[in-house]
């Protein structure tokens, strides 16, 4: 029997699945905006089919974590606490480890963590920040070439914050896919996380998250067990 | 060998005929709306009231009180692109629909580049680019250049009296019967715009103390390739006394790069952090709450 602990609901991994698909089609599309040589690559008509695709896929994008939070404000609510927790002791050190930890898992040893670590509140908190600027740009940028005309000051302000964010989200994007996807080698199995059945095993869980781990097994709430 | 050309547009000259704004529609085959009163009244000659989908080029009326103790200062103005040297339109756009014509400095348009983003839109000082069709193509001028490209001849008075055959003229100078518009080499309508100035300002039946040349020096000195003589002041002609290219367009020239180099120095770091990783194992960790 091996030990589990439910880490995501379904709706959160439902939510976090499809803006990532989005996400990540979105920066595909919107690389056929941004790079001259890849949107010269296709006859334009193709290259304008792909830029309302992306607009549709900026919606979902939008749209589901919106919804999704509307269903579970006290899920949201109880994420939030996790990024905005104080620091303490083991965070510090994670944060001061984190370098030489991952040039060399083998010899580095990461202290214990809470629900979110220190890491990913600061991490994903930034890509967070990042996809929100990159969805409320959007949205002006949408809307200021569709229906309403807000000046060109504010379309180029609008356009910054959107490459910007890009660039933020394609820096933190791939280091949460390289973690979270298991690429690298002490984060595997991590996939099934959020794109599995959102169980994690005892022991990955003590490994990553060793506060959160032990208070939930004593709880045992939220504890299965699994036959091998 | 390229030489810098330019066209010239002499205000005082000008005698709002609009040849050159028909002249643009038809070499272009921009249509114009035909039904019975299709045409939004304006109040005004100048119909349209600004350029749009349709039309790249339009001339303006301006009637203002005169100093004088009788009737007013009309003044007719040239609103088309401006062929800036240094065109923040071309610096954003994504898909190199819009460029710099090597050869002439023109600003070119490709519009089966053209992605409808309308980015261009956002970053030129002189608000010009306009859109047209379900995908939003750029229309504004090209100073014709598929014209000056397969040497197009043209009659055209030089504004002296004299009709001359001229080659790759675009469309616009073409016409003008008034010989208010001219085109050449970029030097040459400077030269010949300070010296229409010099008579403007010192002729001894109505002198025009504020003719002044435009276009010749703005964007710090770099300039544009439409150089304008204008009777009275700048402002009278809608045209920015000194217009700029927001800097937010030379940032965003920057994210590009920066983006590519990010990216590829994360992509970079991943890699060596998998390499460092490869033969990773650990225990398996096991809690007993009884023992805690």
């Amino acid at each position: 029997m091996t030990r589990y602990i439910k880490r995501h609901s379904l709706q959160a991994r439902i939510t976090h699945d499809v803006t990532i698909i989005a996400c990540i089609l979105l920066a595909i599309s919107g690389l056929f905006v941004f790079i001259t040589p890849l949107n010269n690559l296709l006859p334009s008509q193709v290259t304008f089919g792909i830029r309302m695709a992306h607009r549709v896929l900026g919606v979902v994008f939008i749209v589901v974590p919106l919804v999704s939070a509307l269903l579970a404000p006290k899920g949201v609510k109880h994420m939030f606490s996790n990024y905005l927790a104080k620091w303490d002791k083991d965070d510090v050190t994670f944060m001061k480890r984190f370098l030489p930890y991952m040039l060399g898992p083998k010899r580095v040893h990461m202290p214990d963590q809470h629900e979110v670590k220190s890491g990913q509140r600061l991490a994903d908190g930034l890509l967070l920040v990042a996809g929100a600027t990159i969805a409320i740009s959007g949205v002006f940028l949408l809307l200021g070439t569709t229906v309403v005309s807000f000046g060109a000051g504010l379309m180029l302000v609008m356009h910054l914050l959107h490459d910007l964010a890009f660039l933020m989200l394609a820096v933190f994007g791939l280091a949460h896919i390289f973690l979270g996807s298991g690429i690298f080698q002490p984060y595997r199995r991590m996939r099934r996380v959020m794109f599995g059945n959102g169980l994690i095993s005892e022991s990955d869980a003590l490994y990553h998250w060793g506060h959160w781990a032990r208070e939930e097994l004593e709880k045992g709430d939220k504890v299965v067990e699994i036959k091998d | 060998m390229s030489t810098e050309m330019a066209i010239y547009f002499d205000s005082s000259a000008c005698t709002a005929c609009k040849g050159c704004q028909c002249a643009c529609k038809c070499w272009n085959s921009l249509p114009s709306p035909l039904g019975l009163n299709a045409n939004e009244f304006t109040h005004s000659y100048q119909s349209p009231m600004d350029l749009n989908g349709n039309t790249r080029l339009i001339m303006r009326f301006e009637e203002n009180e005169s100093p004088k103790k009788w009737g007013v200062e009309w003044s007719f103005g040239r609103r088309s692109c401006m062929h800036c040297s240094n065109p923040g339109c071309a610096s954003v756009c994504p898909s190199g629909a819009l460029s710099v014509d090597e050869a002439t400095g023109f600003v070119r348009v490709e519009e089966d580049k053209c992605i409808g983003c309308r980015y261009c839109e956002t970053a030129c000082p002189f608000d010009v680019p306009r859109y047209y069709g379900p995908d939003s193509k750029v229309n504004k001028c090209t100073a014709c250049l598929d014209r000056q490209e397969n040497g197009r001849a043209a009659q055209i008075n030089n504004g002296t009296g004299v009709t001359q055959t001229q080659f790759n003229v675009p469309a616009c100078v073409h016409t003008c019967p008034p010989g208010a518009l001219d085109f050449g080499p970029r030097d040459e309508m400077i030269a010949k715009a300070y010296e229409r100035v010099e008579f403007l300002k010192n002729r001894e039946i109505d002198p025009s103390p504020h003719a002044s040349v435009y276009g010749d020096k703005l964007f710090d000195g770099a300039g544009t390739h439409v150089i304008m003589v204008l009777k009275y002041p700048v402002e009278t002609y809608g045209l920015p006394v000194d217009p700029k290219v927001s800097p937010m367009v030379d940032l965003l020239g920057w994210m590009k790069p920066l983006t590519g180099l990010a990216a590829a120095a994360t992509v970079a770091g991943l890699g060596l952090s998998f390499l460092t990783g490869i033969g990773y194992k650990r225990d398996t960790l096991h809690y007993d709450e009884k023992k805690h």
